[in-house]
């Protein structure tokens, strides 16, 4: 499954950008709005094609989503795009209560997600908002995970009525599906089966469980890797008969492990099933600038770091059986 | 243009239909906005029975204007105006506040009527304003976009992007009326935070101003007039309308208190015969007070 190597593919916003302007010449109800950002968020592709489509707004992100609502009323298909800690943070209100509220047909890149965003530090940095906008009722939430899935989680994006936030990560990641690949709200995937515990990863964090499965299988231990685009609806079915398999779960996202991506994991088994786990992400920490490798092993988001937990987490298990 | 004795006797019969519809509900649903939802029933009244190009029966006309009520507190005002333009039967009024009834600000997804939903300020002019792009851009020309905002919420730094924005794309099919009732939530506005010298600083923004007194019907009608087929010259719009907040009852008038607080059926009942025989009718009560 896993291809090519990263730092020869192009970045997950490189690809988000290709295909808004792919969609762009297929759909033509559909509207990118910008706050000044539109070569980082690489819109700029959009831009080049459809200029008569594209609309600046300055750096004014709360406008940007009351613009985007506005267009949404007049029947247009509008993407909204700046970085996801201005969505989150800068503009939580607007787009919560302008889009989410009626349930606006908008569309909602979150750029430069978790750790990876050069070295620009906490104020640029999104670690909060898989957990606001998984409390955000009428919307959905997605964190693809390589290439073929992001064109994928768009796709359905667009053909979804109503409010969607998706993740875009400035950063490499090798393929993990095929080009034919689909999504589905509230489907994850198997990526590799395994008997000893589950590794759930969304975004990029997919690409280092598969890794941390590699460095398990060297110690005899048996990883599922499971990949959760689609974070909200979450497939309680999947987390559920995976862990009734292995007995005990690793979660891992590029996000604060408080109330994101592994505290919905947590909430499906504590209220179903009930097992021993650890989260892997950013712990409760603004986050700094530096290079970005040394960030992730900083924070404790490597592969080793999954590996380790997982350790932790088959070690709870069988003391729990003695 | 002028309008004839007959339409005006009309226009401010609506205004006292919205001023009493708005207390009744306020008082059943006990909570909401008597004093932004009383300065604001004349401009409603001319908006909507003089001026809006809209279809109780067909609410999703394509070419119908739009009205985005951006202090969407004064929400009242609103509801009682598409109950009485018949968008739904006036009797749901009284469902104002109940579990599943009428929002205490606005949902477009539950009331007839409603071109948006709001209620944290700031944000309706921006609403609008994508709107009139996106009505502009899909080629439908004649209509138009209509936004009430407050003046207090004239703090908000989101309606100056808004005003930014509105005026860098010519967006002359954009027309803001602001309800200047002088009172704010809890203070007038110059006490609280001055937004003087406003035509200035509207106009320094790039916006067409006009100026009236948000009470006289025909100088209501003037603007909107004015606004729709004389001044558009690739500007936004913004009538200042100088109004008094909880116009109607004299206890209501420029007073703060009442910005929020709701009567109870007794004062309601006083305040509405008040009301009634301001306006030269026999004096009318809360329709609800128990015992009648």
């Amino acid at each position: 499954m896993a291809g090519h190597e990263a730092s020869s593919t192009p970045q997950m916003r490189e690809i988000f950008g290709q295909t808004l302007a792919e969609m762009g010449g297929v759909h033509e109800d559909i509207m990118v709005v910008d706050a000044d950002l539109h070569t980082s968020t690489r819109v700029v592709l959009f831009k080049e094609k459809f200029p008569e489509r594209f609309i600046q707004v300055g750096i004014a992100e709360q406008n940007l989503f009351g613009v985007a609502a506005g267009l949404a009323l007049a029947g247009f298909v509008p993407f909204p795009c700046t970085f996801a800690s201005f969505v989150a943070r800068k503009s939580a209100d607007q787009f919560a209560l302008s889009i989410c509220f009626p349930a606006l047909n908008v569309k909602v890149p979150g750029s430069y997600v978790g750790v990876p965003t050069s070295k620009a530090g906490a104020s640029h940095n999104s670690f909060e908002d898989i957990a606001y906008m998984r409390t955000i009722p009428n919307l959905k939430v997605a964190a693809p995970g390589d290439a073929a899935d992001m064109r994928a989680v768009m796709k359905t994006a667009y053909e979804t009525p109503g409010p969607v936030y998706f993740r875009v990560v400035r950063y490499s990641l090798p393929d993990l599906f095929d080009s034919d690949h689909t999504f589905e709200w509230g489907k994850g995937k198997v990526i590799k089966t395994g008997s000893d515990v589950t590794l759930f990863g969304t975004g990029m964090m997919t690409d280092r469980c598969l890794k941390a499965a590699v460095l398990l299988e060297k110690q005899k231990i048996s990883a599922e890797v499971v990949h959760m685009a689609s974070i909200k609806p979450i497939d309680e079915q999947l987390i559920i008969e995976s862990v009734t398999r292995t007995g005990c779960a690793v979660t891992a996202e590029n996000a604060s492990i408080v109330a994101g991506f592994g505290a919905a994991v947590a909430e499906v088994l504590v209220e179903n099933f009930p097992v021993p786990m650890k989260r892997i992400g950013i712990r409760d920490s603004w986050i700094d600038s530096g290079d970005i490798e040394d960030l992730f092993a900083h924070y404790h988001m490597q592969p080793e770091d999954i590996a380790k937990a997982a350790f932790e987490a088959i070690k709870m298990k069988e003391s729990k059986r003695k | 243009m002028q309008l004839s004795k007959e339409q005006i006797v009309q226009l401010e019969d609506f205004a006292y239909q919205i001023r009493r519809l708005s207390l009744e509900m306020i008082t059943c649903g006990q909570w909401g906005h008597p004093g932004g939802s009383l300065s604001m029933a004349d401009l409603m009244s001319v908006l909507y029975f003089k001026v809006l190009r809209v279809n109780p029966q067909k609410p999703d006309w394509e070419e119908r204007d739009r009205f985005v009520l951006s202090k969407a507190h004064a929400s009242p005002a609103l509801y009682a105006t598409l109950a009485i333009m018949g968008f739904f039967p006036i009797e749901d009024i009284y469902q104002y506040c109940q579990i599943g009834g009428i929002e205490g600000h606005t949902d477009m997804r539950r009331t007839k009527g409603l071109e948006s939903s709001g209620g944290s300020l700031g944000m309706g002019l921006s609403i609008a304003a994508g709107l009139a792009y996106g009505l502009r851009k899909k080629e439908l020309f004649k209509s138009s976009v209509y936004c009430m905002i407050g003046d207090g919420e004239s703090n908000e730094g989101n309606i100056w992007e808004a005003a930014m924005f509105a005026s860098h794309y010519h967006l002359d099919n954009l027309i803001t009326i602001m309800d200047y009732n002088k009172v704010m939530a809890k203070g007038f506005v110059w006490d609280e935070m001055g937004i003087e010298p406003l035509r200035d600083k509207w106009q320094a923004f790039g916006w067409e101003v006009l100026e009236i007194d948000g009470h006289d019907i025909q100088a209501i009608y003037d603007s909107l007039y004015k606004a729709r087929w004389i001044q558009r010259c690739g500007k936004p719009i913004l009538i200042i309308a100088h109004t008094v907040k909880g116009r109607g009852i004299e206890d209501t008038e420029f007073n703060y208190k009442w910005h929020t607080q709701h009567p109870t059926p007794q004062e309601a009942d006083q305040m509405l015969r008040e009301l009634s025989v301001r306006y030269g009718k026999p004096a009318a009560g809360y329709s609800r007070l128990e015992g009648r």
